[in-house]
């Protein structure tokens, strides 16, 4: 070849230049202006399932991604806060029976009729599933009957007052498709949301697409990804470089850079997760009362809110926010006072402290490294020595873990509280899970008279006394609520529930 | 002459000393304990840079730990694992290697195998899987990085044992009735020593790099041990609002291995019979 044919003058070198640079650049600028459309939205959530089974978890966030392909008989509304029907048209307290009426003419993506007996066949998979995590919500269910296609009755061992709670985000599963597909039936997730199925990667997307024949109103966004990334700042340089569209747990400390950007607009709303250290009385040293005085006394929640969280949360004053049903503004919080605890640890029997392993699990929640290192460093004083130990969330929260009440002390949090008996029964009541086995029968029968009770004001009392034995045994360090901020493209229009949960039906995109 | 010749073994031989020093002495330099949180002064900016507070020189990171402090103890970290992997190492793959080059046939076979299984796997991608399989603690991380490390030095004594074993005053030695051992010793392998220490400086530039990548993926020492790599990680967060957190140990890690591979340089010119003629 001639060195001639080479030869390039110079304009056109930088015409055809500037060409291929604007091809390449395109997309990426179109991208960035728009940075959301009604063809797709990507959402980037630090927490997302782990398996196809609806039921092997039981965590807010995770309900609210599976709530856009599996339904509720029922939902959480708030402002006011009250149950809103979903499946289910309108339910009724007979005695100890619960009768829901069931919306008709609803159908399951693969086109069968969602019946009663999907309703029934659901909640026996709940409760007799090996993986099942939320069987212990249908554990005073004694008989479950389908008079006929639209109607349910559960039947109980006595009244429950709080019986909405435990069918809130229990999602309706078809039995033609569980006998059509055996136990490749969570594989094809096959609900009657406003979204279908598409694909899902462990530890990677999980993509969803608009179903077309939705019995209800038709959401405006066609795909739906969700992508688990449980590193903060990756998160951000997602939002910021336009490939994610919504992110939630914003770090505090980027908010007055990312609040300069014009592209992105920030949703922060109250959360209703309540965060603790749980004790558990099961292992030495937390069998004793002292001991775990001892570490309320040591840990001082106000600091770490005012420095970790750079004022962004709210300090408990016992075990529940302000909002929360049962909550008693009576309650104080142990001040903290390190040498007291150094006291009470010596009456206890450790006059030269005592060794003890702090269980997180690190991205889950906002800065919980930064938590944990905290409450670690503050513990010491107070005559502990405290070894963080990080695991995979999987590993902490299954039967190897919380679950499996494997774990004496950890770093935890209880999402979309709204009522105290939701904390109290799962975390403190004998029996109900292994979380914290702890176990005191005047508590237990505190709980159970609150849940028979139908009277509101006798139950927000029964749970203020509930309250008052929990303080003084302290089963755990009640720590604080916190803002939850999310990042979010500025042309999706969404308000943030304080649930945690991202639903894509309720997003649209300005044009 | 003898300063400018030997300037690269000055300067970087000097950089590693005053580490050393920074390592052995900590607890008189340190102005405070590198795990002391002082919550209140968090995130405060170098001193020099217009911080408020004189105290904290490099500034105070996400929990209002001093920074400079914590580059101090950090030294430890990385001059203890750099000098006792490679130390390590370099026995173990001095002595196979001098096997393998000395005795050749089946040995030589059976160790060079070996070192090819180890060779090909990347030296990171080796070290992070021995660490996920030892779990965190100093000595595993001291024994992953040396496992990843030894092939080199063996390959390298293996060679040069190969060629000095034909050489004229090996030969004469052991036709004098020499043991093997013997002669190995006391004639084959000093003469090795030239490239082992050019190696094994290298070598340490290398493992304090991966120290600090292992401590930054959070493999390496647990976090009450402060390390350069794991204050990088904890820093990375807050790059945007406060860079003095990853900009001075990253600092701390470029200025030990710049020191490090200027003296290995240095060695290197020296030990170099053909660069010591150019010169």
């Amino acid at each position: 070849m001639s060195r001639k044919s080479w030869a390039i003058s110079r304009r056109e070198f930088f015409k055809h230049g500037a060409l291929g640079l604007g091809a390449v650049l395109s997309p990426s600028l179109a991208r960035l202006s728009w940075a959301a459309s009604k063809e797709r939205i990507t959402i980037y959530n630090s927490s997302v399932t782990d398996t196809l089974n609806p039921y092997n978890h039981s965590s807010s966030p995770i309900y609210g991604i599976w709530q856009h392909i599996y339904e509720p008989l029922v939902e959480v509304a708030y402002n006011p806060v009250g149950y809103k029907g979903v499946l289910a048209r309108s339910w009724e307290l007979k005695g100890n029976r619960w009768l829901f009426h069931l919306r008709q003419g609803v159908r399951f993506h693969d086109g069968n009729p969602f019946s009663a007996k999907d309703v029934v066949f659901t909640i026996n998979r709940i409760r007799t599933d090996r993986n099942s995590l939320q069987r212990d919500n249908f554990k005073d269910v004694v008989g479950m009957q389908a008079p006929d296609d639209h109607t349910v009755v559960f039947v109980l061992k006595q009244p429950n007052a709080v019986f909405l709670d435990r069918v809130q985000n229990r999602f309706m599963v078809s039995r033609v498709a569980a006998e059509k597909y055996g136990d490749q039936v969570d594989q094809r997730a096959i609900g009657t949301g406003p979204y279908k199925f598409v694909s899902f990667q462990r530890g990677g997307d999980f993509v969803m697409t608009r179903n077309d024949n939705y019995w209800g109103a038709k959401p405006e966004i066609k795909e739906v990804i969700v992508r688990r990334v449980t590193e903060a700042a990756a998160r951000v340089a997602a939002l910021e470089a336009g490939q994610a569209d919504v992110i939630n747990n914003l770090p505090v400390h980027d908010l007055p850079r990312l609040e300069r950007n014009s592209r992105l607009r920030l949703e922060k709303v109250e959360g209703l997760r309540m965060f603790f250290l749980a004790l558990n009385p099961a292992y030495k040293p937390f069998d004793n009362k002292l001991v775990r005085q001892a570490v309320n006394y040591s840990v001082d929640a106000n600091a770490i809110v005012k420095n970790i969280f750079e004022g962004s949360g709210f300090v408990l004053n016992g075990p529940l926010g302000p909002h929360v049903i049962g909550y008693d503004p009576g309650h104080k919080r142990y001040p903290y006072d390190p040498k007291k605890a150094r006291e009470l640890l010596a009456k206890a029997g450790y006059p030269g402290g005592v060794e003890v392993k702090l269980y997180f699990s690190a991205g889950r929640y906002p800065q919980d490294r930064e938590v944990c290192q905290v409450v670690g460093a503050q513990m010491e004083k107070g005559g502990f020595k405290v070894e963080l130990v990080n695991q995979e969330w999987a590993v902490f929260w299954g039967t190897s873990g919380v679950n499996g009440g494997k774990l004496p002390f950890y770093y935890i949090g209880r999402g979309s509280l709204v009522d105290a008996d939701t904390l109290y029964d799962q975390y403190f009541r004998t029996g109900t899970t292994k979380r914290v086995s702890y176990s005191n029968p005047e508590f237990d029968k505190l709980i159970e008279e609150e849940q028979k009770s139908a009277n509101p004001k006798k139950r927000v009392a029964l749970l203020q006394q509930a309250g008052k034995i929990l303080m003084e045994e302290v089963p755990f360090v009640p720590l604080y609520n916190l803002a939850d901020l999310y990042g979010v493209a500025s042309n999706v229009v969404w308000k943030a529930r304080p649930d945690e949960k991202i639903w894509v039906w309720d997003m649209s995109i300005k044009s | 002459m003898g300063v400018t010749r030997y300037l690269k073994i000055w300067v970087g031989g000097a950089i590693l000393f005053a580490l050393v020093i920074c390592g052995l002495a900590a607890p008189y330099m340190a102005s405070y304990d590198p795990q002391e949180q002082m919550l209140e002064h968090r995130l405060r900016p170098p001193s020099w840079g217009g911080g408020r507070s004189g105290a904290h020189w490099l500034g105070t990171d996400n929990l209002g730990r001093d920074i400079l402090s914590r580059i101090i103890y950090g030294s430890r970290i990385s001059l203890l694992v750099g000098a006792t992997t490679v130390i390590l190492a370099g026995f173990v793959g001095c002595f196979l290697g001098a096997l393998a080059g000395y005795f050749g046939n089946l040995t030589d076979e059976i160790i060079s195998k070996v070192t090819e299984i180890f060779l090909a796997f990347p030296f990171l991608l080796l070290a992070i899987a021995l660490m996920a399989f030892l779990g965190q603690g100093l000595l595993n991380l001291i024994l992953a990085l040396m496992l990843s490390r030894w092939v080199q030095y063996c390959r390298v004594v293996r060679g040069e044992v190969l060629s000095l074993k034909e050489r004229d005053f090996v030969v004469a030695a052991r036709a004098l009735g020499g043991r093997d051992l013997y002669v190995l010793l006391r004639h084959v392998l000093p003469n090795a020593f030239a490239s082992v220490t050019v190696i094994a400086t290298f070598a340490m530039a290398i493992v304090i790099i991966a120290e600090a990548s292992l401590s930054f993926l959070g493999l390496g020492v647990p976090p009450s041990i402060p390390t350069w790599g794991s204050m990088l990680s904890e820093g990375r967060v807050y790059m945007y609002r406060a860079p003095w957190l990853t900009i001075f140990p990253g600092l701390a890690i470029f200025i030990t291995v710049f020191g490090i591979n200027l003296l290995g340089d240095g060695l290197r010119d020296m030990f170099d019979p053909k660069l010591r003629g150019q010169r």
